[in-house]
């Protein structure tokens, strides 16, 4: 994967040689391709090209702040007011809104809903995305009916906006191998003194910092923000993590 | 038009208790400003400011016109201000918003009605001719705290600035063009600049210098004083909000005369730096015509 | 006095933008900002696709027809090349705020109504392109665009590429052209008198400038003679570069 590093613009002619021929999976394209019949796979994005012949799958990789909805991310919501059957939610600045049914909690009835006034967060997952339609939301896994850590965010703490890469570094499996990002280990490890601080990271690009302590929160919105914005790898994290501590310290 | 983001309740909460133990978002202290930067372009009078992640640019320009009948010793002189949709897309062009307005009211009783151009200077011909000398203000990023950076914007442009010399021979009125004679710079007085406050708390008791966008959306007052660095006051302008204790103020006001005398001292050093840079350049252009010709 | 200087860009430059770039070539300075999609008004709702609102805004002055003008140009060029079918309903927004023009030394300008420069247009374009690719907009291609000028210079025609205004002043006639990446012809604007030949003349120069093909396929002939020829900056090769470093940097954790 990390070999394959072709920058691509959008509309340029991918080299037929790249594109995975599996003989039994059928193709799959991600984000920031398109596939103009009958065989033209062409960028629309200007990124990398990521191929991955086992999968028979290729994708571009790129960075942005701006979120469009993809059904199954889970995202950082702000409500925006109620009506006789759902909320309806903001995902990111300026965008039509996202409709959060009331009954999409863990065991929520007509009497028994989560009652949110504006300007709360919800952390919930998109149910629905469509070209054609605004987004749907669930706080609740519909064949489980378990909430699986999803509901209104509750509790001291702040949110920080970063970028979409960001948020779905953060969000990988294994953010410190794969993703390059081990500022939230390292804060709540050794270099940080191990602070004490839960996060909810929305793919929408916002990550929640919570904990009773506001130094920690703001210590931990810095170094998420200034991890992605100075593009910062593992050591000058590590610098970055100790500094920011010291500086708290001596403010007491 | 997208209705403006407005942060949530879980932001708006952290910010004001934060405040109350003196903590900011970016870590700042409460009286200090974010990393300032000032630049200027190519052509006189573009002024380029950046505060933290807002930015303003300014553009100041001159022509000839004929003066107001009621004045007819003095010169024009506006300042035009603008928040477009690069802004915010929730702000459309020509439609001016709250902000919009109270910023160019501010920047008019800081600048203009302060007397930092001397307008009579403007006049060519009595009543017939005088210069109309004209600021742009864009406002490219809005992260809070405009009324600082515009006005240092403004300041630095006009400052920059060189209009067009002119000679006055036997009742003829010559306009020279850059190329026969080098602009010649506005008659300046005196460098006024904004310093605003934003209050917190119940009473107002927590004042705070640069507040960020998120910072004035819960604010519970501000007070914007402007003055030059030999700490004249040109205006103090305190737009409702909660009452703040007058002994509070005057603290803001002592305060502010530091503040502005590093404005004043970055601009000179810009300045001189711009100066330095253009000699050079001016050299080069100059030797580059020739051999065109 | 053509400026010779090369075209510099500066991406996310305004960091609450969805996209943004900063452009400099020829004298000319503009910053442009890009938020979309985002939720369109409803006169301008499109209901299979994309509203492209293009805003250009003068340094100086109010704008006016001119600026109404270019808008207009760029709007219908610019909806081309993004894939406005991807988004229906909503409102792609590019704001175009000119920072630096350069001066005719030898005229006074009435500055108060701002009038344009027609060749500004290369520039508006490029920065618009740049700060789409920076805000991920889909696009079905790039463009690259170019102005030139035919003047009489001693009873000789002679085509000079990036016009200065006083240039301009003198020039029988200016043309802006712009390219896909596709080498299609994607804006084709002339202003003054010409005759049909002397267009196809203009044109093989933009192309020649917007069109180069990549590197590696740069061994023949024709290049080295097209290279001498027009001496203008390749701008394919200009945008790639400026992209590609971009990308490297955000990937870098890769």
């Amino acid at each position: 994967m990390s070999n394959d590093r072709l920058f691509v613009l959008p509309g340029e002619t991918i080299d037929p040689s790249l594109i995975p021929s599996h003989p039994k999976n059928p193709l799959r394209l991600g984000p920031g391709l398109r596939h103009i019949p009958p065989s033209d796979i062409v960028p629309t994005v200007a990124g990398q090209l990521i191929t991955n012949p086992v999968k028979n799958f290729m994708s571009i990789e790129y960075n942005s702040t701006h979120y469009i909805p993809s059904q199954g991310d889970i995202i950082l919501a702000q409500i925006l007011r109620s009506t006789t059957d759902f909320y309806l939610c903001s995902l990111a600045p300026y965008t039509a809104p996202a409709t959060l049914p009331h009954l999409a909690f863990e065991s929520a009835t007509k009497k028994t809903r989560p009652i949110l006034s504006p300007g709360q967060l919800v952390y919930a997952r998109v149910s629905l995305a469509n070209a054609h339609m605004d987004p749907e939301l669930e706080c609740v896994h519909a064949s489980t009916g378990k909430a699986d850590g999803l509901g209104p965010i509750t509790g001291p703490g702040c949110v920080f906006d970063v970028s979409l890469g960001f948020a779905r570094r953060l969000l990988m499996a294994r953010a410190v191998e794969d993703g390059g990002v081990g500022v939230l280990d390292m804060l709540g490890g050794e270099e940080g003194g191990g602070l004490a601080f839960e996060t909810a990271v929305g793919r929408n690009g916002r990550v929640w910092v919570g904990s009773d302590n506001p130094k920690t929160v703001v210590i931990v919105g810095r170094a998420l923000q200034e991890t992605d914005r100075s593009r910062l790898g593992m050591e000058r994290q590590r610098r970055l993590v100790k500094k920011l501590v010291r500086e708290m310290r001596w403010r007491d | 038009m997208p209705r403006e983001a407005e942060p949530s309740l879980n932001e708006k909460q952290f910010v004001i208790q934060a405040l109350q133990e003196n903590l900011r978002l970016d870590g700042r202290e409460l009286d200090q400003y974010r990393p300032l930067e000032l630049s200027f372009g190519d052509q006189y009078g573009l002024a380029d400011v950046k505060l933290g992640k807002t930015r303003v640019l300014a553009k100041a320009t001159a022509e000839v016109t004929v003066p107001y009948t009621d004045r007819p010793l003095d010169g024009i002189f506006t300042i035009a201000t603008e928040l477009g949709p690069m802004t915010s897309p929730a702000f459309e062009v020509n439609r001016p918003t709250e902000t919009e307005v109270l910023l160019s009211r501010l920047l008019e009783k800081t600048v203009r009605r302060s007397g930092a151009l001397d307008t009579e200077s403007l006049c060519l011909v009595a009543g017939q001719k005088c210069w109309s000398v004209r600021v742009d203000v864009h406002v490219l990023s809005h992260d809070g705290n405009l009324i600082d950076a515009s006005c240092l914007a403004v300041v630095a442009a006009l400052r920059h600035f060189r209009k067009p010399d002119t000679s006055m021979e036997a009742g003829v009125l010559t306009v020279y063009t850059p190329a026969e004679r080098e602009p010649v710079p506005l008659s300046w007085l005196h460098s006024p600049f904004c310093v605003t406050w934003s209050f917190f708390g119940e009473e107002g008791e927590i004042a705070v210098l640069d507040a960020t966008w998120i910072e004035e959306q819960v604010r519970v007052g501000s007070c914007t004083v402007s003055l030059n660095k030999h700490g004249e006051i040109c205006q103090i302008a305190k737009l409702g909000g909660t009452p703040v204790e007058a002994v509070a103020l005057l603290q803001c006001v002592s305060v502010s005369l530091t503040k502005v005398k590093e404005f004043s001292d970055l601009l000179d050093r810009k300045l001189a730096e711009d100066l330095k840079r253009r000699d050079k350049g001016g050299f080069m252009a100059e030797l580059r015509a020739e051999n065109d010709r | 006095m053509t400026a010779t200087t090369l075209p510099e860009a500066a991406l996310g430059v305004l960091p609450r933008a969805d996209g943004s770039a900063r452009y400099s070539h020829a004298g000319y300075t503009v910053t442009a900002s890009v938020n979309g999609p985002i939720e369109a008004q409803r006169r301008d709702e499109h209901a299979y696709e994309a509203h492209i609102d293009v805003i250009v805004r003068p340094a100086a002055g109010v704008g006016g027809t001119r600026e109404r003008h270019l808008e207009s140009i760029l709007q219908s060029s610019l909806a081309q090349i993004i894939l406005v079918k991807n988004f229906p309903r909503s409102l792609i927004q590019i704001v175009l705020q000119v920072e630096d023009s350069p001066e005719n030394d030898y005229v006074n300008t009435k500055l108060v109504q701002a009038s344009l420069n027609f060749a500004i247009m290369p520039a508006l374009m490029q920065t618009a392109v740049l700060a789409l690719l920076s805000a991920a907009v889909p696009m079905r291609a790039t463009a690259t665009a170019t102005a030139v000028a035919i003047m009489h210079q001693d009873g000789a025609k002679q085509t000079v590429v990036d016009p200065h205004p006083r240039d301009i002043e003198k020039a029988q006639s200016v043309h802006v052209l712009a390219f896909t990446s596709h080498d299609e012809l994607l804006l084709a604007e002339s202003e003054g008198d010409f005759t049909v030949k002397e267009w196809d003349n203009v044109y093989e120069t933009a192309r020649g400038i917007c069109c180069r093909s990549p590197p590696q396929a740069k061994e023949g002939m024709a290049m080295l003679l097209d290279d001498e020829s027009t001496g203008g900056p390749d701008m394919r090769q200009f945008l790639r570069s400026t992209m590609g470093f971009k990308v490297a940097a955000d990937l870098h954790w890769k």
